[in-house]
């Protein structure tokens, strides 16, 4: 009897520790994603015979969930020309579209690879008041504009961090704003990596 | 080559037609050597330059002459440490010791020239027809001469007639178009000389870049007229009256359909009375007028008025100054003396005055025979911005006959100009506004009354305290080494650290997205390197100079953020970021970190000719920030490395004649892209008939 005992603790102290080395959890976390994505247009206008110039065009709608753009409320961030909106907060102009989510970016310094946890306390949403939570203008947000050469390039070093409309969390590093990342090409084409964690709640990537 | 056959050809036929009829051939009274050469920029007192505390040079007449130097400009590149840079509308400003042009006093017989419109003073303007010597004391030199000498001070020192009726004819015809002429007479007798000096300048300008409307340099030409008078009423009391008159005319074109000129006129007069009292006792009474014109026109192509903008400066300046030599081994020379200056500009929110005594005293000892201490300092009382006391001290220890240890420390300021206390403009396409830090307190509020202003991002309060001049400390270490008579060696470390450097920064933003740009004191930059300088004489007929110079020129912000990882680039624009180290911040632009130059002279004297050959190096350097993160690192593009080869050859004829050819840039060194003041290869014929 007391050598079964012995056997089956045996047995269950082997099952457990053997578990515990690869999955402590009941349900497997999932792959984190890294993707890439080419020539996403967010083309805008600008009629310059009003003073401020009048901007007109579509707010593309990305979805980290799916990893494409989406014309439904799953939306997470949302391009037009060189402007980026959160699916969170306020808005700040009536021609964005409704912010249903609860999503909330920041940008963060480092490379797309440095960047291994989310700073929650840096998240903030887009609001009526404050502005846009990934602020626009040369040097102020993700891209620096040449006024001799009228470049829009990305500047090195920022990647933006989303929590995204579901509650997951994911890093993006813009690399270029122009059609097949060929600055004499037409401009407001996004080319950017991003790196996406489908587990719920993971700060980590 | 643009060089015009045809003119080339009238110009010789007339110099050998002048070569004919010359019969009376006078003595020549040049040939008198300078057994020790002097300056008086570094101490304001005739000094030996070989036994000076400071890092100091001087050029000489010969040597301007034997490489057939037009402008200021040409020469000064030609020497260890020193480089033009192009400034934006062609003006070329010098950096020195790898400071930028702002930060050098130039002086012209020990009184300023005026007229830095956007802070560069274009050296182009001053030619070295009637140039005696130029004088350069590295290092910051406010002690004495105040705002500006704050890298240094570069002095030209003019030309004083020989005694009798005297003068010479010098013509200069070279690729370009360019043509140059200057007349020199001179007069003197006992008590009383006279000098005039006259200088035309012209040239069809050059283009780099054929594809656009524009020329890289716009045709030009330009006048200088100067006289001077001195005269001794008797052994102890002397008047020296002076004159300058400088004028240019410039096309300016800003595109295919905007053409206009641009104009400059700029006088100057100088009154200096001296007198000795006694062989300890002297004292000077100078005053100081110049003015400083540029106005300039855009036409539409209906020859309506687009745009005009103009320029007016004016400086006074009265200064009584003493000199007292107790004895042989010391002397003090002691100064009290009032700046106003005005200005008056477009787009500015008033006309400003600036109205600045000061008073500054210097004691020069010899405790022993080895040794030499210089104590000096000066006060700056300023109207507009706080006042400015500039110490400093130097010291030089003479080892042994040939070799000397030296070193000073020197406080320098520079004032902030008038554009950046008053400017108030706003671009009218665009619709930003630039206001000068004294002109934002009446200027933001009535943008607020007009409802043009969206936020504030710098409260007005912040513009109570006054703008502070952007100022330096600099330290200078050398040694004087002479191992045999022929061979000099001087070695110079140098360090800067400059602070409160006034940069502009958003103070508001508009209503229309666009926002109000103010200054304010914010960097602090350092520059530091190495400067050898080497001259071997091996025989009487032949001269071999070179020099070097190593400069690391980087803002302390800058170099932190490196330190601390804060700075990213990417290899290709559109690939991913990756971080930069400290060693990959390259420093400030424009600054490469080696230069050098090699000079050989060569006296044929059976022949009557001499011959030499220069060369000028400068090691690869940024222009801009090219991948976007607002640093120049080494992953940045270049303007890449070059040399420049020059030589001349002058040969004298009948005594009196002097014919000279030369080529400048004899590999025909262009970079079209970056370098718009190296105009290409440059082949010249030169006349000189002295009288």
């Amino acid at each position: 009897m007391k050598t079964i005992k012995f056997l089956t603790l045996t047995a269950l102290f082997i099952g457990f520790t053997s578990c515990s080395s690869d999955d402590d959890n009941s349900t497997p976390l999932l792959e984190i994603e890294t993707q890439t994505i080419s020539n996403l247009q967010a083309t805008q206008s600008a009629d310059y015979s009003t003073n401020p110039a009048t901007i007109t065009g579509d707010y593309i709608k990305f979805s980290f969930e799916t990893g494409a753009t989406t014309t439904g409320d799953n939306w997470d961030i949302a391009f037009r020309g060189s402007t980026i909106l959160v699916n969170g907060g306020t808005a700040t102009a009536d021609d964005q579209p409704e912010r249903t989510g609860n999503a909330s970016v920041y940008l963060a310094t480092g490379t797309l690879a440095e960047i291994s946890t989310v700073n929650e306390t840096s998240l903030a949403q887009d609001d009526a008041t404050n502005g846009l939570a990934i602020t626009t203008g040369s040097g102020n947000g993700w891209y620096n504009y040449d006024s001799t050469t009228h470049i829009i390039s990305p500047i090195a070093g920022k990647v933006i961090v989303v929590k995204t409309n579901n509650g997951m969390y994911a890093k993006l590093e813009i690399l270029s704003y122009y059609k097949d990342t060929d600055t004499a090409s037409d401009s407001q084409y996004y080319t950017f990596n991003y790196v996406y964690n489908p587990n719920e709640g993971v700060t980590t990537f | 080559m643009s060089l015009n056959k045809n003119k080339t050809l009238i110009y010789f036929t007339l110099f050998l037609s002048c070569v004919g009829f010359s019969q009376e051939v006078k003595t020549d009274s040049t040939k008198t050597e300078q057994l020790e050469d002097v300056i008086v920029t570094a101490t304001r007192t005739v000094r030996q330059l070989s036994s000076l505390p400071l890092p100091a040079q001087i050029i000489s007449k010969k040597e301007i002459q034997s490489v057939n130097s037009l402008r200021l400009s040409d020469i000064l590149n030609e020497q260890t440490g020193l480089i033009t840079v192009p400034d934006f509308g062609g003006g070329e400003g010098i950096q020195l010791q790898g400071l930028d042009s702002q930060y050098t006093l130039i002086l012209i017989d020990g009184v300023p020239l005026i007229g830095r419109s956007a802070g560069t003073l274009d050296i182009s303007r001053v030619t070295v027809g009637n140039i005696k010597q130029i004088e350069i004391v590295k290092g910051a030199s406010s002690s004495l001469y105040g705002s500006e000498a704050l890298g240094g001070v570069i002095n030209i020192i003019t030309e004083k007639p020989k005694y009798g009726f005297n003068g010479d004819l010098n013509s200069r015809v070279g690729s370009f178009n360019t043509y140059d002429n200057s007349l020199n007479l001179g007069y003197r007798k006992k008590k009383f000389s006279i000098s005039t000096f006259v200088n035309s300048f012209n040239s069809d300008g050059y283009d780099l870049n054929e594809s656009d409307a524009l020329n890289t340099v716009e045709p030009f030409n330009n006048q200088i007229f100067n006289t001077k008078l001195n005269y001794n009423f008797n052994d102890a009391t002397s008047l020296l009256l002076s004159g300058r008159y400088y004028t240019q005319n410039q096309d300016y074109v800003a595109s295919e359909d905007l053409k206009g000129e641009s104009d400059i006129n700029e006088w100057n007069t100088h009154l200096k009375l001296k007198h000795k009292y006694s062989e300890k006792w002297s004292s000077y009474f100078e005053f100081y007028a110049t003015r400083y014109k540029a106005d300039e026109y855009l036409n539409n192509p209906d020859n309506s008025r687009f745009s005009e903008s103009d320029f007016n400066q004016l400086l006074l300046r009265p200064e009584i100054r003493a000199t007292y030599s107790p004895n042989k081994k010391s002397a003090f020379i002691g100064g009290l003396g009032w700046n106003h200056e005005t200005l008056k500009r477009t787009d500015f929110s008033k006309e400003p005055e600036f109205n600045s005594p000061y008073a500054y005293l210097q004691y020069d000892t010899h405790p022993t025979e080895k040794i030499n201490i210089i104590l000096g300092a000066r006060f700056d009382n300023h109207s507009e911005y706080k006042s400015q006391f500039s110490p400093k001290v130097a010291l030089r220890y003479k080892l042994s006959d040939k070799i000397a240890v030296k070193g000073s420390v020197g406080y320098g300021y520079k004032a902030p100009d008038f554009r950046q206390l008053y400017f108030d403009f706003t671009n009218a396409t665009v619709g930003y506004t630039v206001l000068g830090y004294n002109a934002v307190s009446t200027a933001i509020p009535q943008l607020e009354e007009e409802g043009q202003i969206a936020n504030i991002v710098v409260p007005i309060s912040e513009f109570d305290n006054e703008l502070k001049p952007e100022n330096s400390v600099s330290f200078n270490v050398g040694i004087d080494y002479n191992p045999i008579t022929s061979i000099k060696l001087n070695f110079n470390a140098f360090r800067n650290n400059i602070n409160d450097l006034i940069d502009t920064r958003v103070i508001a933003n508009k209503t229309n997205g666009q926002n109000v740009f103010s200054y304010y004191n914010v960097h602090k930059v350092y520059t530091q390197g190495l400067e050898l300088n080497t001259s071997w004489k091996p025989s009487n007929n032949l001269k071999i100079s070179g020099g070097y110079q190593l400069l690391f020129a980087k803002e302390k912000e800058a170099e932190d953020a490196f330190k601390n990882g804060n700075v990213y680039a990417r290899l290709t624009p559109s690939s991913s970021s990756f971080q930069l180290k400290k060693q990959d911040y390259f420093g400030l632009y424009n600054r490469s970190r080696h230069m050098g130059n090699l000079k050989v002279f060569y006296e044929f004297t059976k022949l009557d000719l001499d011959a030499n050959i220069r060369g000028t190096y400068r090691s690869k350097y940024g222009l801009y920030d090219t991948n976007g993160n607002t640093y120049l690192d080494t992953y940045d593009d270049f303007v890449k490395r070059y040399t420049i080869w020059d030589l001349a050859i002058n040969k004298t004829l009948f005594k009196n004649y002097t014919l000279g050819f030369g080529i400048d840039n004899v590999l025909n060194f262009r970079d079209t892209q970056n370098i718009s003041n190296i105009s290409g290869r440059i082949i010249y014929g030169k006349l000189n008939i002295q009288f």
